[in-house]
């Protein structure tokens, strides 16, 4: 009697498709992300009422250390020193665009000063449009 | 002479294409810094005298002294308790306006958590005075 010898099949782990999945994952990603031009982390405040802003907006932040980030929205933020300079780079984005808005990213913890002064160099210099970036607050429960 | 060879299978080899797939994942999660798109909108007045008609005397002014500290109208009041009677003032009129007046110290959570309130009732004159606008209507004998 002759036994049927099995041919030996060599084990493989199917990784053709892991490519096409990770390249479709990178593509999901690059679509849904949008890049902020001023990399300043701060802790943003929290808020019920929030409506988009212009992605396109100029962006005062002002972190938790009271450093001034300015940014016209395109290119990436530069440090400033005082908030005196700060009335030249609105007055240049103004006369470009009168009507750009301008976003507040300030951390939550910061002095009301500070966004003051930044309030007022923006109003002072023809800034129309003011946003004040916020997170979303989650409602409290029990209406208490 | 034996001219057959033996065929091998075409064969591109695809097995690190997902390594280096999901490693240009990581890097870019890891880089990246989102943007948060979405905050509170507020106009400055605009330079036009028929709006400066609005007396400052008939508005609710709100001032905020600390967390949790208020003062609506020269009395002390909670964050609830000014939510009650700001709506109730907006009942009588809906166009009454209102001004935050925040002191330096404050941070700045405080003041957005005012100003969400007032939009939450649906205020439609929200004034946010800057410190030298304070300091001249102040010779007018409008603030304390």
């Amino acid at each position: 009697m002759k036994l049927y010898r099995e041919k030996a099949v060599r084990p493989t782990i199917p990784t053709a498709s892991m490519a096409d999945i990770a390249f479709l994952l990178i593509i999901f990603f690059m679509l849904t992300t949008s890049f902020s031009p001023v990399k300043t982390s701060v802790e943003l405040p929290e808020s019920l009422e929030r409506s988009e802003v212009d992605p396109n907006a100029a962006i005062v932040a002002i972190s938790a250390q009271h450093e001034l980030v300015f940014s016209d929205g395109e290119s990436p933020g530069v440090d400033l020193q005082t908030p005196d300079q700060l009335g030249s780079l609105i007055e240049q984005v103004v006369m470009r665009e009168p009507n750009k808005q301008f976003i507040i990213r300030a951390d939550r913890f910061v002095p009301y000063r500070n966004v003051d002064e930044v309030l007022e160099a923006l109003r002072s210099h023809g800034a129309r449009e003011i946003g004040l970036l916020t997170e979303q607050k989650t409602p409290r429960r029990g209406g208490r | 002479m034996n001219l057959r060879s033996r065929r091998s299978s075409a064969e591109v080899p695809t097995a690190s294409m997902a390594d280096i797939a999901f490693l240009l994942i990581i890097f870019f999660m890891l880089t990246a810094v989102y943007s948060t798109t979405r905050g509170m909108e507020f106009a400055f007045p605009k330079d036009d005298p028929q709006q400066l008609n609005v007396q400052p005397e008939e508005a609710i002014h709100i001032k905020i002294l600390g967390e949790g500290q208020f003062r609506v109208d020269r009395r002390s009041m909670a964050l609830d308790e000014m939510g009650e009677y700001v709506q109730s003032k907006m009942e009588q009129n809906p166009q009454k306006p209102v001004i935050i007046q925040t002191l330096p110290e404050v941070p700045y959570f405080v003041m957005i958590d005012v100003f969400d309130l007032l939009k939450q009732l649906q205020v439609k004159n929200v004034s946010v005075p800057t410190q030298s606008e304070i300091a001249r209507w102040k010779v007018f004998g409008i603030f304390e």
